[in-house]
């Protein structure tokens, strides 16, 4: 009984993330990739891009104290952490990347500054729930 | 994150079971949840060279998935060496950006070495520059970062097909 109650939780919390907005069927992928001989397949990798993607925000951070903003560096680090983002299915933060990139065509410090924080904001909220649902 | 493995395995079994609504998209074949999804006529093996280490394993993840055994090197002159004591693997995955020796340097070597199997340039954010060194180099066809299940399917088709 408790068992069942318990994979139920898990299954909502699961099912509120896609409700929600934070992951898009890229993680379902990721989740097909999971098997009995890779149980943890998924965590590894969720446990992968926060530790990789984590770098590159310290990297655009940094480039973004430049003067003049080297709009062309700031776009190439948003495309990598954009791409591995998508690659977790991590839907709320690709939306805040594309809009950095954005900014950053339109050479706009400003938008990128503010997109960052926005982005910022939607990474750890994610990491957070990500954290909940694999306790 | 947490760390409990023998929870997790019992929740990745639960999920593979296949109680939860999930997006269309080909299921594991019932039964052996270990069985990859396509079989090939032949043995297929595949090399990637990433030291990111976030796609390097997406990459063997997905790789795995399909049925090709795949290895996984973080350096270019660690290929290089793997090849050179004879290991041979019909798909080779080579990054750009690798410490020390970059990704058209190492496919170069590995081409230069007689190796004929098909490589493929990876790169997270593909200029123009980028791909015509790759294929100066001697890569077969260069991609963007992620590698997806909808691009490798048909190259391993082909693959399998030529062997």
């Amino acid at each position: 009984m408790e068992r069942n109650q318990m994979r139920r939780q898990v299954a909502l919390t699961r099912q509120s993330l896609f409700d929600q907005g934070f992951l898009d069927e890229q993680f379902i992928q990721l989740e097909e990739l999971q098997d009995d001989a890779n149980p943890n397949f998924v965590e590894e990798v969720v446990t992968l891009y926060y530790r990789d993607s984590s770098r590159i925000i310290v990297n655009i951070d940094q480039a973004l104290e430049r003067n003049p903003l080297d709009f062309n560096k700031l776009d190439n680090y948003m495309h990598q952490f954009k791409g591995s983002s998508t690659s977790i299915g991590a839907k709320k933060v690709k939306a805040e990347c594309t809009q950095f990139r954005e900014y950053c065509r339109a050479g706009n410090g400003e938008g990128c500054m503010r997109t960052l924080q926005q982005l910022k904001k939607e990474y750890a909220v994610l990491k957070r729930r990500l954290e909940t649902y694999f306790q | 994150m947490a760390q409990a493995i023998g929870s997790a395995s019992q929740r990745a079994s639960g999920f593979g079971s296949g109680g939860l609504p999930r997006n269309g998209g080909s299921a594991k074949g019932s039964g052996s949840s270990n069985r990859p999804r396509m079989t090939w006529k032949n043995n297929l093996n595949a090399l990637v060279v990433d030291n990111e280490r976030f796609s390097q394993h997406v990459e063997k993840g997905i790789l795995r998935n399909f049925g090709v055994e795949t290895e996984a090197v973080e350096t270019g002159e660690a290929a290089v060496e793997l090849i050179a004591s004879g290991a041979t693997f019909n798909l080779i995955f080579i990054d750009i950006s690798l410490p020390a020796m970059d990704g058209p340097r190492t496919a170069m070597q590995i081409r230069a070495m007689g190796v004929q199997s098909k490589i493929i340039g990876l790169s997270s954010s593909l200029t123009e520059e980028d791909e015509e060194e790759f294929l100066r180099a001697g890569v077969d066809k260069c991609i963007e970062k992620p590698l997806t299940t909808a691009w490798l399917v048909p190259v391993l088709r082909e693959l399998d097909g030529q062997i």
